[in-house]
């Protein structure tokens, strides 16, 4: 087990930079998800760690061990890949104890490692079959046998639940999380799915264009998210922004849309007259009598909640609701916005305010 | 798509079949029928069978000493330049050469010359420039197995790329990460999944230095001389001797036979399923 350091790393290909000086802490037994849209450089930072791409500035340092110059088979790792890379002429036994054979461990403690591993990802069945006589799930499985049959000092996962139906990432989703607490290694885990984020990470590290956005706790990025880039990206479904600006009225800070619509805030928030985005998600608002008069556009019912789209004046707002609701599309409603969860990010910089 | 009419399949296929083996097996008559009978009464039928021919063949020094040659000189340069292609596309493959399709090319331009366009260089590169006192490549079997690497290599360069760049790349990181170096990664993963292609490419080169004429006739004597231009050696102003032709031609087939046997069974297809999902 071992702590990850990444300090100002860059990576350029050529003469395009992809990666433009990222800082990031991983404590020891820490389970860490990069996320962030695709092509923000997560796969890329995951494999600088790895030793799979030559980092072009700064440093990667694990367990205190400055690691630029160390090949893969040097640091101790140990990689899920998104394709899950099994090799297809090998047994899944095989698969699982390559990298002890590479290591000319004796076949007695190769086979043990194995049949733990096995026993762990409940694999005990298919040692002897071949990937290519497994479905997606367990293929997706055994990489993470191999993984795990090596004892790294660090796990890095690149988005090993992406060609998993939904049904099945939900599993696996629990599966790796009780493996981690079982194991407690150091996790370093990329995906763009947020939820995966949220429910699996100790921390989140929110990535976009080769920048870090926000490092937190799942619940920190929810409840505090720094600008309007993590605040749209964490929370499902996405959160409501609306642009206009701030006003006073009755001594009370307001917002005004620029369309004219009225939003309440919670004490003071900025100067009178800036120009802000308001950001509230759709969990935090409720529908009742008292609150803004909004237009139903769409509803769409689940079972166990609503999700209403509506038009406040001209700005669009979603809002999620337990309900189930007897209005239809055209009809007007209430919905009442808890001002304690209004987030206010300043306009120009979309930093939170 | 169920075939309908089966015996008409059937049918092709034992046309077919008997047009190709047809010349060998009157090759093969040829071979145990006497002189004087080939020409007094030519039959396609065997009613008696003269070994004679055979005996006098394998019991030649000469032949089998050309026999000999052939064997080493075509499966020397058959390993050798499928050893040295599969490094080559693993390069070509795997890592950011500089100007690697131009290298690629390069290759390949070898073979668009007909072979007779090497053959004065060849000759005065093997008897004056690869010369040390008396010792001359001319007329060595490792002279020729490396002259047929100039033809075969490029060939072999670029039979064996498809399959090495279709191994994906993800098997080779998964290896180093677990551990592996590059010539672990190279036997233990990549060799054993380019093995159909491996094959594929032995045997078509093996079957190019088998077969070849042209430069060993001119570019051996005696010492490295291979079956092939041994065989010419029975065209003579005399006469040609029709029997021991023959018989040495059917004798020449059967090393043919026994590496397609071997290797053929390592072509299978879709060795790589499974490995990655796309
Ligand atoms: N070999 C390369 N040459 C040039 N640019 C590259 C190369 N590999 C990746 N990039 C660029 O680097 C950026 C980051 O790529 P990366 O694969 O890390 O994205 P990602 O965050 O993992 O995306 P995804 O979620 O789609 O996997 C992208 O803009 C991509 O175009
Ligand atoms: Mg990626």
């Amino acid at each position: 087990m071992a702590e990850v350091t990444v300090r100002k790393v860059e990576k350029r290909y050529g003469n395009v930079p992809v990666i433009h000086g990222v800082d990031v802490d991983i404590a020891d037994g820490e389970f860490v998800v990069l996320v962030g849209p695709s092509g923000c450089g997560k796969s890329t930072l995951l494999r600088m760690i790895a030793g799979l791409e030559a980092i072009s500035g700064g440093t990667v340092s694990i367990g205190g061990r400055v690691v630029n110059e160390i090949p893969p088979k040097d640091r101790d790792i140990a990689m899920v890949f998104q394709s899950y890379a099994l090799y297809p002429h090998k047994t899944v036994a095989e698969n699982m104890g390559f990298s002890l054979k590479i290591k000319g461990r004796p076949k007695a403690e190769i086979e043990a490692k194995v049949k733990r591993a096995a026993d762990i990802l409940d694999l005990g069945k298919l040692l002897g079959r071949y990937p290519r006589q497994l479905s997606g799930g367990q293929r997706q499985r055994v990489a993470m046998g191999r993984a795990i049959v090596r004892d790294p000092q660090v796990f890095l996962f690149d988005e090993p639940l992406s060609n998993l139906d939904a049904k099945l990432r939900v599993a696996m989703r629990v599966e790796i999380k009780e493996l981690h607490q079982r194991l407690g290694t150091t996790i370093v885990y990329v995906t763009h799915d947020q939820i995966e984020a949220m429910t699996m990470a100790d921390k989140i590290v929110v990535m976009k264009d080769g920048r870090v956005e926000q490092v937190g706790k799942p619940l920190d990025l929810y409840d505090n998210p720094g600008n309007v880039f993590v605040a749209g990206f964490i929370g499902s479904p996405a959160m409501n922004f609306i642009k206009g600006k701030i006003d006073t009225r009755d001594g009370q800070q307001i917002f005004v849309s620029n369309s004219g619509s009225v939003l309440p805030l919670a004490g003071a928030r900025a100067q009178p007259g800036q120009p802000v985005i308001y950001g509230i998600r759709p969990e935090h608002i409720d529908i009742g009598p008292g609150g803004l008069p909004a237009r139903v556009s769409v509803l769409e019912p689940t079972g166990s909640e609503t999700q209403v789209f509506a038009k406040l004046g001209e700005d669009s707002i979603d809002a999620i609701v337990k309900d189930r609701l007897t209005v239809r599309p055209g009809e007007d409603l209430m919905l009442r916005i808890d001002p304690r969860h209004a987030h206010i990010f300043d306009a120009k910089t979309s930093a939170r305010v | 798509m169920p075939n309908e009419r089966p015996w008409l399949t059937v049918l092709l296929w034992v046309v077919l079949s008997i047009a190709t083996l047809f010349p060998i097996y009157w090759l093969f008559v040829i071979s145990v029928k006497p002189a004087v009978e080939l020409f007094s009464t030519p039959s396609l039928f065997l009613d008696t069978i003269y070994w004679k021919n055979y005996v006098k063949v394998i019991g030649d020094d000469t032949l089998r000493r050309y026999m000999m040659n052939s064997i080493i000189i075509s499966s020397g340069n058959a390993v050798l330049v499928t050893v040295l292609a599969f490094m080559a596309c693993y390069a070509l493959s795997r890592y950011d050469l500089a100007g690697k399709e131009n290298i690629f090319f390069w290759t390949i331009t070898n073979r668009m010359a007909p072979a007779a366009v090497f053959l004065l260089p060849f000759f005065l590169l093997f008897t004056q420039v690869f010369a040390i006192g008396d010792w001359k490549l001319y007329d060595t079997r490792i002279g020729m197995i490396l002259l047929y690497c100039t033809f075969n290599l490029p060939f072999a360069i670029w039979t064996l790329r498809p399959t090495i760049d279709g191994i994906p790349k993800e098997l080779d990181e998964a290896a180093t990460v677990d551990g592996a170096t590059t010539w672990q990664v190279i036997t233990e993963v990549i060799f054993p999944l380019a093995r159909p292609g491996l094959a594929v490419t032995l045997i078509l080169t093996w079957v190019f230095a088998w077969n070849e004429f042209l430069l060993a006739a001119t570019l051996t004597s005696f010492n490295a001389r291979t079956i092939t231009t041994g065989l010419s050696e029975y065209v003579t102003t005399t006469g040609t001797e029709w029997g021991t032709m023959a018989s040495i031609s059917i004798i020449t087939l059967i090393p043919a036979l026994i590496i397609f046997s071997v290797v053929q069974r390592h072509i299978v297809a879709g060795l790589t399923f499974g490995a990655v999902k796309e």
